[in-house]
Formats: C-alpha cells, sequence, structure tokens
C-alpha cells in the first residue's frame, strides 16, 4: 500500500510515453477496491480478479507482484521490485 | 481464498499481521474460559519474544550489525531454546522453537542455525514454519544445500503427510532458484502427483506452468477482462505499449 504513491508518480511520468499499468486486485471485495482506488486518485484501469484466474494464469504468489511487458507483450522482469520498476522501463523505451 | 493459501505458503506480512491476531484471539478467548496452564506458558514465550523484538530494534537503532558478538539475538535464542528442551511438550514449544531458530537467522549464525535444526526429530510440529527459516538462510547465503539435504531427509523419514510434501515443494522451490529447472520440475511434478489436495499440490502446479510458460522472453499469456468500471480490457489491446501489471490488493 506504500506504494501507490511511487507507482501514481511513475504512471503519471510515463503516461505519455507509451507506457500503460494495470492494476489487478485480489481482494475478495469489491467496495474497499472502489473505495481505495477513488481516495488514492489512482487513475489507471483496474481488474478486479475475483474468481483468481489472473493469478492463477500469472502464478502470483503474493502481494504487490510486478510484471513488465516489452512493447510486444513479452515478459522482461517478474516479481521486480517497485524502486527497480523506473529504471527497467527506461532501459526498454530506449530499445 | 486462494490469497489465504498462497499466504499461508509464502508468510507475506500480512499473514504473520492475522497470525498474530489470532494468536492474540486464541489467547484471549481460552483465557477467558479456562485461565490454566497452557494459556500462561504462551504468554510466556510471547514476553520472551517481545522483549527480543524490542532488545533487536534498540541495537539495530545503535548501529549494530547482525554477525556483532554481541547481538542480543543470541542471548534470547538461547533462552527459547533453553525453554524448548525444559518443556518439550508445552502448547508453546513450537513458538519457541521457531522464534529461536529465526533470531539465530537473523544474526547470520547459520552453523548454529543448522546445529539446532538438526536435532528436530520428523514429525516435530515445528516443521512447517522451520522451513520458512531454512528457505529465508538459504536465500541470504544463496546456499540452499543444506535445505535440499534436510528436506530430502523429511521427505522419506517423516510420517506426517503435510510435512513430506511441504519438504517436497522446498526441494523444487530450491532447485528453482538456483535455476536447476530439470529437478525443480520433477520434484514440483512428485508433489502434484503423491499429494494431491494439499496447498502444495496446488502451489507446485502453479510453479510447474510458470516453469513452462513465464520464462523471461516468453510471450505474456494473452488475458481480456472488464475493469472495475466497466470497460473491456485485454493485453492485445495494448500492443506496442509498455505494460506493467500489479497485482495486489488492499489489504
Amino acid at each position: 500500500m506504500e506504494e501507490v504513491p511511487l507507482l501514481k508518480e511513475l504512471y503519471a511520468k510515463y503516461l505519455d510515453q507509451g507506457v500503460a499499468v494495470v492494476g489487478i486486485s485480489l481482494d475478495d471485495e469489491l467496495k474497499p477496491l472502489q473505495e481505495m482506488v477513488a481516495n488514492k486518485g489512482m487513475s489507471w484501469p483496474q481488474i478486479h480478479d475475483a474468481d483468481q484466474s489472473l493469478v492463477k494464469l500469472f502464478n502470483v504468489r503474493g502481494t504487490p507482484t510486478y510484471y513488465l511487458l516489452d512493447r510486444e507483450g513479452k515478459i522482461v522482469a517478474k516479481d521486480i521490485p517497485m524502486k527497480k520498476l523506473g529504471g527497467a522501463i527506461d532501459e526498454l523505451l530506449k530499445k | 481464498m486462494r490469497r489465504r493459501t498462497l499466504d499461508r505458503l509464502f508468510g507475506s506480512a500480512g499473514s504473520l499481521l492475522g497470525l498474530a491476531l489470532f494468536l492474540t484471539l486464541a489467547a484471549l478467548t481460552a483465557n477467558a474460559q479456562n485461565p490454566s496452564a497452557p494459556d500462561k506458558e504462551m504468554d510466556r514465550v510471547q514476553e520472551l519474544i517481545s522483549q527480543s523484538k524490542k532488545d533487536a530494534e534498540q541495537f539495530s537503532k545503535a548501529g549494530g550489525k547482525p554477525g556483532d558478538a554481541n547481538n542480543p539475538n543470541l542471548k534470547w535464542a538461547a533462552d527459547l531454546w533453553q525453554y524448548r528442551e525444559k518443556h518439550p511438550a508445552s502448547p508453546a514449544t513450537v513458538a519457541a522453537t521457531v522464534e529461536a531458530l529465526r533470531l539465530l537467522n537473523r544474526a547470520d549464525r547459520l552453523s548454529e542455525l543448522q546445529a539446532k535444526t538438526d536435532t528436530l526429530k520428523p514429525d516435530d510440529a515445528a516443521w512447517k514454519q522451520v522451513f520458512y527459516v531454512l528457505m529465508s538462510a538459504a536465500s541470504k547465503s544463496k546456499d540452499y544445500s543444506y535445505l535440499i539435504s534436510k528436506a530430502e531427509v523429511l521427505a522419506q523419514a517423516s510420517s506426517d503427510r503435510e510435512i513430506k510434501a511441504q519438504a517436497r515443494f522446498n526441494i523444487g522451490d530450491a532447485y528453482w532458484r538456483t535455476k536447476d529447472n530439470d529437478r525443480a520440475r520433477k520434484a514440483f511434478q512428485t508433489v502434484v502427483t503423491a499429494y494431491p489436495g494439499t496447498e502444495y499440490a496446488e502451489a507446485a502446479e502453479g510453479n510447474l506452468r510458470e516453469i513452462e510458460f513465464l520464462n523471461l522472453g516468453q510471450p505474456a499469456p494473452e488475458f481480456a477482462r472488464k475493469t472495475i468500471s466497466g470497460d473491456p480490457i485485454s493485453l492485445a489491446g495494448f500492443k506496442g505499449k509498455v505494460v506493467v501489471l500489479k497485482f495486489w490488493g488492499t489489504y
């Protein structure tokens, strides 16, 4: 949760550079998710993975977990810590 | 539901908090009904553990390093282990055992951690949590050999199906972390076939899929869903963009 401000910063920084952010929530209930998204002003799209199908598809073992995909949709990083995400995105944008 | 399974396996901060709450509630409930010895034992060990946490905080604030000879973790680990030896059948023995080993791990005393772990019998109730400590120690030192050899012994010698499944799962995990995917796959497959219905079998299946389909450089699996605002969203829709997927929860 303490990563939300960092992700907001990152989202704003790369918004116009062809970088998309998608939140996939593991919450059981939709309401707390909707409330937090509104309260914290998280403006990237959110999926409520209520049936855990995306969790299974990506074998997510804990939260938060980040996947970074390149422009062709290939996996560039998984389980990457938030603080390394910006650098990894910069690398991809150089290509 | 799945998240809880994941947390049980991987011990996130959330689940630790949950466990602490549960233990507190359990202790309170039990105390209300029956203020007898078992709860006093639990309280006694919890007291040792909270004292050790305070000391560790102070020590680290004062600039102490894990390996220092005066690391208070060593004294508390000795006290907790002594509790284990004096009270082998107390309901608090598992907590004392696991915490003693955890403190040794945090103080980077790996050989002492291993020597103490060696004294645990294959059916010791502490194993379930001891595996986490061993995995943490192994990943810190990048040396998984002790964990693997210990888990091999348990996978054979324990009579507890859960411990056997967990041992085999840990072998797979250790090999996977050292990038020995063939051995990892073999161990995970054994968990799936030999221990169906356990949380480890489910997790092993996920790991087998990941070893197969979710490697760096492979195309991410396609999906199409709706956002919480009701808009359609699919990975294909992001072609040409760099994409960050963040799996998270409000909890």
